[in-house]
């Protein structure tokens, strides 16, 4: 394999996560719709799920449930950040619902989620 | 304008400090890297000796790290408080801003349904059916052994979010009011945590299933305890689910609500 | 006694859990199960901590296995301390919030204390825990506890909430990827196995580069200086009843877990620690100075109270940045002390709130006739924030200005000095607010027949007082519980 394939293959996932992570973070600080908002925190903590998924990676592993007669430890992938992963899942689902639902509100009494509307009426009120 | 700059500088920042130095995580697909070898090792080579399910991602969850799981439980349950808590005060129809598509006007109903022929009623009872067979299945039995008490419970849930949207008209196969719903995602949550009581007074710590006060051989004790911790949270999470959706509900008016 | 770790965590979970089912039956039942279960938190915290005092550290495996593999909870002197301040805090809060719930809605009532016992829990975990991901856990709950009760504050107060919520969520990702960092080189997330391999050397990239995640994480979590920028708009316009301990304890809990990365996982002869801690020096300095100097402005006594809160963080962080072994005990006495201080001064803004409907201090007059125990309360807190003695602010600056003279860190006793007399600007003109005859009659809208206030807002607010004392009259026996454990550490 050439450099740029080896580069790819050992840390080309890691390089997308953390791009994932700073598209989320550059969505939640230059979008004005607080919808999008939302949408960008879910892509940062898409991409922190990945990231643990990628670390749990083996090569020529099978998914993490016992066969008869394989016992090798390598021959599984890392059960461990599978079983974390399904918590923070759970975790961005609460926090986005949270936040669907405070958005409602917003959207109820400001009739709006634009930024720029919501700072204009919130003097009015 | 200076947010965009700051964002796009941070993305560069952030993207070419990544690029010049990812060489302190291992690479990909290294069985040797040292996030394999240590704590991951054991629980592959102890797991059907330790809790007998040859499921290891179950193995993790539910009896190693069934502490974490109980905290995710809790974490729906609070999510499900909180959205009520939110939109708990009901605000009268007319200030609520939703406006009704521009098609919709004067075709109050939204126009005929292209399905009208089918019976959606009778359909959605045997898909209902269905659905709650299959979550009960997953719960028993989800990739071998015990398991996925939360697809079981989001299971459940869609078979009551079915009948909610699509046949509001027939009688529910079963049906919550807000207040039943909310307490019992909080009960899901104490079934949880009340098997770890239990093996706690039992003389073990919390959520060792080894100790169940049950008579039966104690290979059987770990299955057991991973089903009642199942138990608890697909009913927590059917219940927290069906809270959000009745929480919407009463507060959204749809764009084809009758008044 | 063994199981009072998992114990102290587990009652108020399952009283949160209980509390709506048990709500529907009787619209108290709820609310008193959970009173009980606190206070049942409460005396185990106490006498858990007695024991880790005269026994040595406690630990807790979930689930029973060996220990890299099970989830653990570990109490030491300062974690049993913390943990006691927060279970006492979460008590008193709760009471607290009897003058403001809503007497008609069971969802309401059960709700509320639902989610306040989910906060506390949140944060007695987060003290407890020695397991990187469950720490991150139990933080997300007390986040989204604490996102529902300053939407709880209004309309503003929604904004807030959804503001805080973006800001939490990226610094819990952030922080999550600093565990994940770790556990790639690790391979473990037990915070002592984690040290142990994190000391066998060869790791420093990747621990810097977690290091840098986890402060930023935590960091904005506690409002530290450049990544304080949510915190005074939640502060001012979070629901009345629980802003005590958003204010008072949340911001205090994810400090006290840097601390606990920064000094007994990574370790002071860790290769970077150094810089890392000038930078973090930079930070506190510039931040003492910016909250006191964004506070004397402010007429609103909760947006007061928010930036000066940003400081006293600082305070901490100063503590830990200094690293001489009194000033970590200082910064320990001043994180407990200024749950109190805060904690009492956030009740008394709401008792002022309930009472008259402003908080605006220039319109404060004759406070001091109308409600004696809030005035004394006042009083003392600010004399406390200004470190004037017999209070506990003086006694734990006095600590972290030795450790500063100790170490010849003396830039940093100088800006502990400037600050401190900046505070003393803007916390004696309110008590000269509280004090000087105002012109402008308040209105009292919620006349009580006896006394100032009702029972349940004037028990924590004296309880508050109570402590503020006591901790400055017995801060010596509390500094030796913890110096042994400092000594090991410090520099």
């Amino acid at each position: 394999m050439t450099g740029i394939e080896q580069f790819l293959a050992d840390k080309g996932i890691y390089f997308l996560t953390f791009f994932l992570l700073s598209l989320g973070i550059y969505g939640i600080i230059t979008c004005k719709n607080y919808m999008k908002k939302l949408i960008g925190m879910n892509i940062m903590q898409v991409s922190a799920i990945i990231f643990f998924l990628s670390l749990g990676q083996k090569k020529g592993a099978t998914i993490p449930v016992l066969l008869e007669g394989l016992t090798n430890s390598d021959a599984y992938n890392n059960p461990l950040t599978h079983a974390l992963m399904l918590t923070a899942i759970v975790v961005s689902l609460g926090t986005t619902g949270v936040g669907l639902a405070l958005l409602t509100r917003i959207k109820e009494k400001f009739g709006s989620v634009e930024e720029e509307e919501i700072i204009r009426r919130q003097d009015k009120l | 304008m200076m947010r965009k700059v700051i964002g796009i500088l941070l993305i560069v920042l952030g993207l070419g400090y990544v690029f010049v130095s990812f060489d302190f995580l291992p690479a990909i697909g290294d069985s040797s890297a040292p996030a394999h070898k240590h704590v991951s090792d054991y629980y592959i080579e102890n797991a059907l000796k330790d809790t007998n399910s040859p499921n290891l991602v179950t193995a993790v969850l539910a009896d190693y790290r069934g502490f974490d799981t109980l905290l995710e439980t809790t974490v729906m349950f609070s999510a499900g408080v909180c959205v009520v808590m939110i939109l708990g005060s009901k605000s009268p129809l007319r200030k609520r801003y939703l406006v009704p598509k521009e098609i919709l006007k004067g075709k109050p109903y939204g126009g005929i349904p292209a399905y009208k022929t089918v019976n959606k009623d009778v359909m959605t009872t045997l898909i209902e059916i269905l659905i709650l067979l299959y979550a009960i299945y997953v719960l028993l039995h989800g990739e071998v052994g015990p398991g996925g008490g939360f697809q079981a419970g989001a299971l459940i849930a869609l078979a009551y979010i079915v009948n909610v949207m699509v046949a509001p008209d027939i009688k529910p196969l079963f049906k919550f009011t807000k207040i039943n719903a909310v307490a019992a995602a909080g009960i899901g949550v104490f079934i949880y945590a009340f098997t770890g009581l239990l093996t706690m007074f039992a003389g073990g710590a919390f959520l060792e299933y080894g100790k169940l006060p049950f008579p039966i051989p104690e290979n059987d004790l770990h299955p057991v305890g991973i089903m009642m911790i199942e138990t608890g949270v697909a009913i927590g999470v059917m219940a927290t689910i069906i809270t959000i959706l009745i929480a919407i509900i009463e507060r959204v008016r749809f764009d084809d609500d009758r008044n | 006694m063994q199981h009072f770790p998992a114990l102290v965590v587990i009652l108020p979970l399952c009283g949160a859990a209980l509390s709506l089912a048990l709500t529907k039956i009787h619209i108290h039942l709820g609310r008193n199960v959970i009173f009980l279960s606190l206070a049942a938190s409460f005396c185990m915290s106490i006498m858990q901590l007695r024991n880790v005092v005269l026994n040595g550290p406690m630990e807790y495996r979930f689930g029973g296995y060996a220990l890299p593999y099970s989830i653990e909870f570990r109490i030491d002197a300062v974690g049993g301390v913390v943990v006691s301040m927060v279970a006492l805090m979460g008590l008193i809060t709760a009471f607290y919030c009897i003058s403001g719930e809503v007497r008609t809605d069971k969802i309401k009532v059960g709700g509320a204390y639902s989610v306040v016992a989910l906060f506390v829990a949140g944060m007695l975990g987060t003290a407890s825990s020695a397991d990187a991901f469950n720490m991150y856990v139990f933080l997300e709950i007390t986040a989204l506890a604490a996102y529902c009760l300053i939407a709880l504050g209004g309309n503003r107060g929604m904004i807030a909430a959804f503001r805080y919520l973006l800001v939490g969520t990226i610094a819990a990702t952030f922080y999550l990827m600093g565990v994940g960092i770790l556990y790639a080189v690790t391979g473990t997330l037990n915070l002592q196995d984690m040290s142990v391999i994190i000391h066998q050397g060869g790791k420093d990239e990747a621990v810097l580069v977690a290091l840098c995640l986890l402060i930023a994480g935590l960091g904005v979590k506690s409002a530290l200086f450049p990544f304080h920028g949510w915190q005074p708009s939640a502060h001012t316009h979070e629901e009345r009843g629980s802003a005590a301990l958003i204010a008072g304890v949340m911001v205090k809990i994810p400090v006290f877990m840097l601390f606990r990365y920064i000094y007994f996982v990574f370790g002071m002869d860790y290769k970077y620690m150094k810089q890392v801690l000038i930078i973090l020096g930079v930070f506190v300095g510039i931040g003492m100075m910016y909250g006191s100097i964004r506070a004397m402005g402010q007429t609103n006594m909760k947006k007061l109270l928010a930036y000066s809160s940003i400081t006293q963080t600082s305070y901490f962080m100063l503590g830990i940045v200094i690293g001489a072994p009194v000033a970590l005990a200082g910064s320990l006495l001043h994180f407990i002390g200024d749950a109190f201080i805060k904690g009492g001064l956030f009740y008394c803004a709401g008792a002022i709130k309930y009472k008259f409907g402003t908080i605006n201090i220039n319109n404060f007059g004759m406070i001091y006739k109308k409600m004696p125990v809030t005035a004394t309360l006042i009083v003392s807190g600010a004399l406390s924030m200004i470190g004037i003695p017999p209070t506990v602010g003086f006694f734990s600056k006095w600590y972290i200005a030795i450790g500063a003279i100790q170490t010849g860190k003396y830039i940093f006793l100088v800006l502990l000095i400037i600050s401190s007399l900046l505070n003393a600007v803007y916390f004696f003109k309110l008590i000269e607010k509280v004090f000087m005859e105002n012109d402008k009659e308040m209105e009292d809208i919620r006349p009580v027949k006896k006394g100032e206030l009702p029972w349940s807002m004037l028990i924590p607010m004296t309880i508050c007082i109570a402590v503020i004392f006591l901790l400055g009259f017995f801060n010596v026996p509390l500094i030796n519980i913890v110096l042994p454990l400092f000594e090991g550490v410090g520099l």
